[in-house]
């Protein structure tokens, strides 16, 4: 069963790298897409697929990937399933810092803006658990009230910023508020691969802890887990991974809520198999996602986030009726 | 004396200080039960016994080695804990929560072999979850729960248990299975310390009773000797009779006395003998969260 299903997943995984290598606004057969990545075809059918449609794919991946991980391991760390980056506002505090950073910086210190993403993003992060912990793990309640007020916050500071920023600043800043992979291009993918990746080991690292963490943090405690190292690693690994996300895409919400579910119903709850599993899905989910809203409505383009909600709002209704 | 000291040990929250100083022993092969009225700081002592709060003053000493000096999975192969309860957040089988008590012997990356099996096997055999293996945890009764997580605890084969009252929300029957369960524990050799609120069961099971009142010894000894009346008046403000039974001598509460009023009353300030740093102030406050 649980063989079947990573086959599944790696068959889905496939699928969607190829819809979202197949679309786009030029017109071109999947035959001159296959030509064109292995280095054939035309000059233009090339610079379309390998700097253009290879780079989003290959974004998607990563920032669905980064989010879906960063839920899986917050909702363990914090034993709460409704924790997911977006509604906890660590999605907003990263925009919030990166905003303010794309409209302060210099233009030579733009390549600052991720690491602002990712302070915002610790800030929030830090702030969120602080008013939502309790003994047994963090309480529904507070948590997603915590998410409010932080939420609240970052969307004040951005708008602050919007309106307090010089015209030609404002494109750059709105496009991290907006989930949306359109601006990909190789550069970027190579920048937000750190982002990623490092995160992703230690959250690894810590799995088994990390089930524990699943039982609240005494319960941890007492089979051995280090709770405050756990902790603050755990904590800045997500941060690192939404602030990443989130200065490379912009906002894009419920792939870290939705996506641990769903795996944890497939593959049960062994902890590391629900972390990677959860990153592989959240990468084919994403790039599923950006494909869709690319085709959805006939010669325009929607944002990502819009689509992830559209999937997402009804799970998270299902998800709070469910947790009392 | 080998088992697990605490010397002038004192803890809390923040500035508060809930338990101590306390010197106690929990020797290998004996069972302890820690007795008190709600507020007297049971769970606290439990707590910076098993090492998960960090003393404010004072030491713990497990089987020869300061327990602060021992990273925390190796602790927790030494001293077992049960704790009041845990969160289910997540469907977990009743297998699968036994295993992670296995959890400290494992370490962060190598996965369970036929020895950890074995161990989960033989706890859920102990307690008689053999029929509930992979029940998930979260569809079982508050009862239900505490034998899982008692199984738990056995899974790690510690060499020191402390429960924090794993009695509470069992039945009769299961109260008298948790008894044996722990006397057979004590006979192979393990310390036990168990946070309970019933006298009568303490007297079964434990060979000394640790009398707790405001974050204070108040009284140590054999069970029967230490329950006296008088103790439980001015303890619990309880007014209780002891009654012969068949096996030995059993409390009967008969009602609330005048002394109650005591009970949960904060301590007056200055109040009680001082901890070591509370005078030299040597280290700062730890916060409430502060797990080693």
């Amino acid at each position: 069963m649980r063989r079947s299903a990573d086959l599944l997943l790696g068959l889905g995984l496939l699928a969607a790298a190829l819809a979202s290598l197949l679309t786009g606004s030029a017109a071109l057969s999947p035959a001159e897409v296959g030509t064109a990545l292995v280095g054939g075809g035309t000059a233009e059918a090339r610079l379309v697929v390998v700097s253009l449609r290879l780079p989003r794919l290959a974004l998607a991946l990563l920032v669905g990937a980064g989010l879906a991980l960063a839920g899986a391991a917050l909702q363990l760390l914090l034993a709460n399933p409704l924790a997911d980056p977006f509604l906890l506002g660590i999605s907003g505090g990263g925009a919030a810092a990166a905003t303010l950073a794309v409209v302060a910086l210099p233009a030579a210190m733009l390549g600052l803006v991720p690491l602002a993403g990712v302070g915002g993003a610790a800030l929030a992060t830090g702030l969120v658990w602080w008013m939502a912990r309790g003994p047994l793990g963090a309480s529904s309640t507070r948590l997603i009230l915590a998410g409010v007020a932080v939420n609240a916050a970052a969307s004040a500071v951005i708008l602050l910023v919007l309106a307090l920023a010089s015209g030609n600043r404002v494109p750059g800043a709105l496009a991290v508020t907006m989930g949306s992979f359109a601006g990909a291009s190789a550069s970027r993918v190579g920048w937000l691969l750190p982002y990623t990746l490092l995160p992703a080991a230690v959250l690894l690292h810590h799995g088994r802890d990390l089930g524990l963490l699943g039982t609240g943090e005494e319960s941890a405690a007492g089979l051995g887990v280090d709770v405050l190292v756990v902790r603050r690693q755990v904590f800045l690994a997500a941060a690192a991974l939404c602030g990443g996300a989130v200065a490379f895409a912009g906002v894009i919400g419920f792939v870290g809520l939705v996506t641990p579910h769903l795996c944890r119903l497939v593959w049960g709850p062994a902890p590391r198999r629900l972390l990677v599993r959860s990153a592989l899905l959240g990468a084919a989910l994403t790039a599923a996602g950006d494909t869709l809203a690319r085709r959805i409505v006939p010669g325009a383009e929607l944002p990502v986030g819009v689509v992830t909600a559209v999937l997402g709002v009804p799970f998270f209704v299902a998800l709070l009726r469910r947790s009392a | 004396m080998s088992g697990l000291i605490a010397r002038g040990l004192c803890g809390g929250y923040g500035a508060r200080r809930v338990v101590g100083p306390v010197d106690l022993q929990l020797p290998v092969g004996r069972c302890t039960a820690v007795l008190g009225p709600n507020g007297a700081g049971k769970s606290t002592l439990l707590r910076l016994l098993v090492g998960i709060l960090r003393p404010t003053a004072g030491e713990v000493e497990v089987l020869g080695r300061e327990l602060l000096s021992l990273r925390r999975r190796e602790a927790a192969r030494l001293v077992g804990f049960v704790p009041q309860a845990v969160t289910v957040a997540f469907p977990l089988t009743v297998y699968e929560m036994v295993m992670q008590g296995r959890a400290p012997h494992l370490g962060p990356w190598r996965p369970a072999g036929p020895a950890d099996e074995a161990a989960v096997e033989a706890a859920i055999r102990d307690l008689g979850l053999a029929a509930h293996r992979h029940t998930p945890v979260h569809t079982m009764s508050g009862g239900e729960r505490q034998l899982v997580l008692l199984a738990r605890a056995l899974a790690g084969e510690p060499r020191l248990l402390l429960m924090d009252e794993p009695a509470t929300g069992l039945d009769v029957r299961h109260q008298l299975a948790l008894v044996d369960t722990v006397r057979g524990l004590v006979a192979r050799g393990v310390g036990a310390a168990v946070v309970l609120h019933d006298w009568n069961l303490a007297r079964r099971l434990a060979d000394t009773a640790v009398v707790l009142d405001r974050g204070l010894v108040a009284a140590e000894g054999p069970p029967d000797e230490v329950l006296t009346t008088a103790l439980v008046a001015r303890v619990f403000g309880v007014t209780v009779e002891r009654v012969a039974a068949s096996e030995g001598p059993v409390l009967v509460p008969q009602h609330a006395s005048v002394a109650a009023s005591s009970i949960g009353a904060p301590k007056a300030p200055g109040g009680g003998p001082a901890c070591r740093s509370d005078r030299a102030a040597t280290r700062p406050p730890t916060p409430p969260d502060a797990v080693a």
